[in-house]
This record gives structure tokens, C-alpha cells and sequence, in this order.
């Protein structure tokens, strides 16, 4: 009972937090918001990936051996959290930070140019500068 | 069993909170801080499902390095969201 | 006020929406692994000489994923500090820094931080770890010291951009270069255990998986302290001030 509990609210949550922080993409005028609110969008899509290879067995142990023997293949083959979609989300949260800190760049920038960090009123500014559009 | 599942509950709702506090904040440094606290409940949630290397990376990258970068961003540009005037 | 009626509206769907659906359809919780992931499990020792599953997939299984999206991670720093590029002499003032007290708190915290994540990014092929999150907690080492000591004790212990971006580089360079080596033998690009050796006198290396971890726990470390001196660097240098 309280597994099946926990498995919905794992994915109702996930998707609030998805609603949430698209809202805050969408809706929200500062451009640093919109990085927060695009970190936090990444995260949740993260920890949903995980969920795909989320088993319900107790104790739950990472894919992990402690000796070269391979003794242990019958306990981890049954007990272990799933690698794959660990493997996956290990190197994608990495290089979401690279392209999230050339975004803070591009931000910083932004205000260097126009004066505000608006995304309406930046847009406006570089149109009357006369920016291509 | 009974520990982790309570665990994973109890960060889950709190992980909503902060993430609902970080998106409505006007003061964007507050809004990182939470976001900070969105991060330790997401890491947790990680490690109640056994992923302890997601875990792992994730305190490092999602706590420490977005932080640090956004209060930069925000020391550099504005720190208060504009209120809308529509 | 507003603010918390929707978020206490929010909490509430979450919850009464998990306890009605499992009374409604019943639910399957998942109690098996899939087989793909059981044969990485049982024959990760065997396959890639590394007892741990995730990094021998990292690595190993889809190395080729993991060496392109190194790629991603060098062109998106490059592309940023394209933007911030700049040449001219920071101004040599005294660092100023926090007090006295913080100063030490954090010459500790900083060398704790650095062992550890030494400690994460080595052993990333026997336990959970690796070079990425190796990297990045020495980055946070550096993201700790340049409030707390001021960006120019940094630059008066050398480490300039210019060498970090060298560095970064050269380790990209080495990464690329483990991963064509085996070419010169015939064998596929990515290629572990067919070329490396898994043991070396005692020691367990998991062939490439080490090497590979060093190289990339250099690359992402170097690399995000780059983007922190960048953003660190105060805005008036970049207007043309005085100072520039």
C-alpha cells in the first residue's frame, strides 16, 4: 500500500514540479528567473529518467561490487538500482551545466547591452537600436 | 524499508515547496537559495531510489555550482525581479 | 498569502491524487530489473574489469556517448568564454578578503574538499563516483575561495585562465587520444579491455575506465574554474574604466 503510494506520488510530484517550472520559463519576465526556473526543469526530467529504472526491492544497493570475485552477482542482480539510466543522467547533468553557464554568460551579456535583464523590454531596447529581428 | 520510503515522501512534498517558493520569489537570491533546497530534496529522493552516484554529482553540480554562478549572474546584473505592470 | 493557499492547493492534488489512483486502477510498483541492466550487473567484472556497473557503462559499454558529449561540455565552455574574453592586466590591489576567522574556516574546508574529490574521481572506477563529480567538487573548492579570498590571491598563485584553458585542453586532448589509440591495432575506437591492461602489479586500473576518470576529473575541474575566474572578474574592466 505504502509503495504504490510512494510510486504515484513520485510521478504527481514530478509532474508539478515539470508544470511549475514551465510556468516559470513561460510566464516569468526576468531573464534569470528563467534560468532558475530552467535548472529546476532539467532536474525534474533527470530524476524522472531515474524513475524509469526504479525497483521496489528491499535493501536497495547501488550497482556496486566490493571484490574482484564476482561473488555477489546474485545479490546485485536482484537488489541493485538499475545503471543505465544512472549512466545516462550522469554525464547529461553534467553537461547541462556547461550549456546552463554559457547561458549565464549570454545573460550577462544581455544586460551588458540593453541595461535590463527583461526579457520584453531587452527585446524592445535591441529593436530600436536596430537589431535585426 | 518502512525509513526509506518516509524519507522519499517527506522530500518529495518538501521538494514542491521549494520549488514553488524559487519559481514565485521576487528577490532572485532568495529564488537560488531555494533552489539550492530543491536540489538537497531531489538528492535525496536519488538516494531513497539507490542511485548514489546521481546523488553524489548532483549535491556537487545542483547545490554548489548553480548556486555559485546565478549569484554571480545576479551580482553582476539586477537582483530584484521586476514587478509586472500590466 | 496567495502564495500559500496555491501552494497548499498544489500539495494537496499531489497527495489526494496518490492515495485515490492506487484505490481506483490498481498499480504495478516495479520488482525486477530489466534483462539489458542485469547483463551490465553480472557481467561488469568479467567485460570491463571494473566492479563498478555505472562507470564500466560510462566508459565502457557506451564509452562513444560519454567521448561526444565530452565534446558538448568542451564547445559550451569555449562558446562562453568567447563571450567574456578578456585580454587586459587586472590591476594588481591587495586582495581583500572576508576576516580572519572565515579566512581559516576556509583554508580547511578548501583542502578537505580537494582530497575528497581527488578521492571521488580515482577511485570512480571501484566505487560511486567519478571524474565528473570529481571535477565538479573541486570546482566548488574554487567557487569557495574566490569570495572569500578575492580573485587576485588567485591570480598571484597562478592560476591564471590562460593556463587553465591549457590545461583543459590538453586533457581533452589526452581523453581523445585513449579513445583513438586502439585504432592503431585494428580494434574499434573506444575499445577497453582488448587493448588496456585491467591489472597492472596488483592494482586493479580497470583499463581505460582510470584513465579516463583522471583525464576527465582535470578537464571538468579546470574547466568550470575558468568560468568562475571569467564571472568573477568585475564589470568595470569589461567597460573600459580606468582600470583597463
Amino acid at each position: 500500500m505504502l509503495e504504490e503510494f510512494t510510486f504515484t506520488l513520485l510521478i504527481s510530484v514530478l509532474a508539478i514540479n515539470f508544470l511549475i517550472s514551465i510556468y516559470g520559463i513561460v510566464y516569468r519576465r526576468s531573464l534569470t528567473k528563467k534560468l532558475i526556473s530552467l535548472t529546476i526543469l532539467s532536474d525534474t526530467v533527470f530524476v524522472a529518467i531515474i524513475l524509469a529504472g526504479l525497483i521496489y526491492t528491499y535493501p536497495i544497493v547501488p550497482p556496486v561490487y566490493s571484490d574482484m570475485q564476482g561473488g555477489e552477482a546474485e545479490f546485485l542482480a536482484t537488489h541493485a538500482s538499475d545503471p543505465l539510466p544512472q549512466a545516462l543522467v550522469l554525464t547529461g547533468i553534467v553537461i547541462g551545466l556547461a550549456t546552463n553557464s554559457l547561458i549565464a554568460f549570454g545573460i550577462i551579456q544581455t544586460y551588458r547591452l540593453t541595461g535590463t535583464i527583461d526579457a520584453r523590454k531587452a527585446v524592445k531596447t535591441l529593436l530600436e537600436e536596430g537589431a535585426e529581428y | 524499508m518502512i525509513i526509506t520510503l518516509i524519507l522519499l515522501i517527506a522530500s518529495l512534498i518538501l521538494s514542491i515547496v521549494f520549488v514553488y517558493m524559487a519559481i514565485t520569489e521576487r528577490d532572485l537570491l532568495k529564488a537560488t537559495a531555494f533552489s539550492a533546497g530543491q536540489s538537497i530534496c531531489y538528492a535525496t529522493i536519488l538516494q531513497a531510489m539507490g542511485a548514489a552516484d546521481i546523488a553524489m554529482t548532483y549535491v556537487a553540480v545542483s547545490a554548489g555550482l548553480y548556486s555559485a554562478i546565478l549569484v554571480f549572474v545576479i551580482s553582476k546584473t539586477e537582483r530584484f525581479e521586476e514587478v509586472s505592470s500590466e | 498569502m496567495k502564495r500559500v493557499i496555491v501552494l497548499v492547493v498544489l500539495v494537496l492534488i499531489a497527495v489526494v491524487s496518490s492515495v485515490i489512483t492506487p484505490l481506483v486502477i490498481s498499480i504495478e510498483v516495479p520488482r525486477y530489473l530489466k534483462d539489458l541492466s542485469r547483463y551490465y550487473i553480472i557481467n561488469t567484472i568479467k567485460d570491463t574489469a571494473s566492479p563498478e556497473a555505472v562507470a564500466a557503462i560510462v566508459w565502457d559499454y557506451r564509452g562513444l556517448d560519454t567521448v561526444y558529449e565530452t565534446l558538448v561540455l568542451y564547445l559550451a565552455i569555449v562558446g562562453g568564454l568567447t563571450i567574456f574574453m578578456y585580454t587586459g592586466e587586472l590591476a594588481r590591489k591587495t586582495p581583500v578578503g572576508l576576516t580572519l576567522l572565515s579566512r581559516t574556516a576556509t583554508k580547511i574546508i578548501t583542502v578537505l574538499i580537494s582530497t575528497v574529490s581527488a578521492a571521488i574521481a580515482f577511485h570512480g572506477h571501484l566505487t560511486p563516483g567519478g571524474g565528473f563529480p570529481g571535477g565538479s567538487a573541486l570546482a566548488v573548492a574554487t567557487m569557495l575561495i574566490i569570495p572569500v579570498f578575492s580573485i587576485n590571491t588567485l591570480l598571484e598563485k597562478g592560476v591564471t585562465s590562460t593556463k587553465l584553458v591549457a590545461i583543459r585542453g590538453v586533457s581533452l586532448t589526452g581523453l581523445g587520444l585513449v579513445a583513438l589509440l586502439p585504432v592503431i591495432r585494428g580494434l574499434e575506437i573506444v575499445t577497453n579491455q582488448r587493448f588496456y591492461p585491467g591489472y597492472l602489479d596488483g592494482f586493479i586500473l580497470s583499463g581505460s575506465i582510470s584513465l579516463y576518470n583522471l583525464l576527465e576529473f582535470l578537464a571538468v575541474a579546470s574547466g568550470f574554474t575558468a568560468v568562475a575566474l571569467y564571472l568573477s572578474i568585475p564589470e568595470e574592466y569589461y567597460k573600459g574604466g580606468d582600470n583597463a
